[in-house]
């Protein structure tokens, strides 16, 4: 790994600015995501930032099972984010697809429409295991930058 | 020939100006997230936040203006890097100066806002044109309380010129007491031009995204969030240079020390307010601007040219 390589990796091992989508949850991962952004848990300390816009979020946060009315536009959200770009399930039923799982209106878990970098479970995943969730997903940038 | 180059590129030129304003940022930051009873980011934060933005891809919208949209930070970027050479920092004398500089100054300034225009409009996006709209309208109610009072200052100094202002403040010991009120409706003015807090309408999160800069990323992003930090630097070392004319003479060591604790007073002043209020509807800070500072600056004027005829008979 070159120097630059290593400091590129340094850089967005250090500032994940995080977008968060709500893929059709029933609100309660919402809430603990947003709890994580709250001075008691503080998610700045380690450079995450809530945009407002993909363009600007390497991380998408995603909480809740995939509806079919959200599927594209879950998609487009994808393709609109620069690269390298990774998405972050958060909650069982995002993983997959928890109790709604065979549902009429529902996919199963985000992966079953777009790729998954790390899978948070839990219901609702605490901030805890978020911020648990994301710091490994970062540390495994450390290893194996992911190139595409 | 080496010097002016050394200058403009290291000292106190671009890269000083670089880590001056990442520092900035910091100390914005991190005051900001204390005063929320947060621990707020590490150091390196708004360094790694600049180089990860450099490793991005960059995506051009289809429909938005190729040339216009990739040119714009750049514009940004220089016109905020120049304007710097132009004010006082520590000590009486600028890099460069000139009789007229304090207009030059404040045009340099207001270069960027019209590039948040020009990048949101052909942006081509719903949001980053109502963002673009909104700073457009900002700049018309900030920018004539804010002019009106730094030139007030120059009218009491009777030059056009950055630096003979600060010979004339520091060769008359205290009479940038009557500067005050000038004082206080710049700084309240100037975090409109920075698009802080009560004053961040173009960029309102919660109502359009990022405002003019929803589809910027990567690299272009990169710059603007750069000279939006320049701009902080630049635009406090201005209100210092003009407003708070002490202890110029102390050499050039202790003189940046002196410097550099200014504008850590004058930062620490932005973010506080930051956390002090909430975000005003654009109609309240036109009102604001217009009913309430255009009038106080306008009196800051009119104090400013009768302590001038009584003073200098």
């Amino acid at each position: 790994m070159g120097v630059i390589t290593k400091i590129v990796n340094w850089g967005r091992r250090k500032s994940p600015w995080v977008l968060h989508f709500n893929t059709g949850a029933c609100n309660a991962c919402d809430i603990e995501i947003i709890a994580g952004l709250t001075p008691t848990y503080d998610l700045e300390r380690f450079g995450v930032l809530l945009k407002g816009t993909p363009r600007h979020a390497d991380v998408l946060l995603c909480s809740g099972p995939v509806t079919r009315q959200i599927e594209s536009r879950l998609k487009m959200i994808y393709e609109q984010m620069p690269e390298p770009k990774f998405v972050v399930a958060v909650g069982t039923c995002a993983c997959t697809g928890g109790v709604f799982k065979g549902c009429y209106n529902v996919k199963a878990g985000i992966n079953t429409v777009i790729p998954v970098s790390a899978y948070i479970p839990g219901c609702p995943a605490s901030p805890k295991a978020l911020i648990d969730g994301v710091t490994k997903l970062l540390n495994s940038l450390e290893e194996s930058p992911k190139k595409k | 020939m080496l010097m002016p180059i050394f200058n403009i590129l290291i000292f106190p030129g671009l890269l000083f100006l670089f880590f001056f304003s990442l520092a900035a940022e910091f100390f914005d930051r991190k005051l900001g997230a204390r005063l929320q009873n947060r621990v707020g980011p590490p150091w390196f934060q708004p360094l790694a936040d600049f180089i990860k933005l450099l490793g991005k891809e960059d995506i051009i919208p289809e429909e938005a203006d190729n040339r216009v949209f990739k040119l714009m930070p750049v514009f940004a970027l220089t016109s905020v890097s120049c304007a710097f050479f132009y004010i006082p920092l520590w000590g009486k004398n600028a890099l460069y100066s000139f009789n007229g500089d304090v207009v030059v100054v404040l045009y340099l300034l207001t270069v960027p806002i019209l590039t948040y225009f020009l990048g949101g409009w052909y942006s081509r996006s719903v949001f980053s044109m109502i963002g673009a709209v909104r700073s457009l309208t900002q700049l018309f109610a900030y920018e004539v309380p804010l002019f009106m009072t730094i030139l007030a200052a120059a009218l009491l100094a009777d030059t056009w010129s950055l630096s003979k202002m600060a010979a004339f403040y520091s060769a008359h010991p205290g009479y940038w007491v009557f500067n005050i009120l000038g004082f206080v409706i710049a700084q309240i003015t100037l975090l409109g031009k920075l698009e802080k807090v009560p004053f961040d309408i173009p960029e309102a999160e919660t109502e359009i995204v990022a405002g003019s800069f929803t589809e910027y990323s990567g690299r272009l992003l990169a710059l603007f969030r750069l000279s939006i930090n320049i701009e902080m630097v630049v635009g406090i070392s201005l209100l210092a240079a003009v407003f708070m004319p002490w202890w110029l003479d102390a050499g050039p060591i202790a003189g940046f020390i002196i410097y550099v604790l200014k504008v850590a007073a004058l930062i620490s002043l932005v973010s506080l307010l930051r956390s002090l209020f909430a975000r005003l509807r654009l109609d309240q800070m036109i009102n604001l601007c217009w009913r309430v500072f255009a009038p106080l600056a306008f009196l800051q004027v009119i104090i400013n040219l009768i302590l001038k005829g009584a003073l200098f008979k």
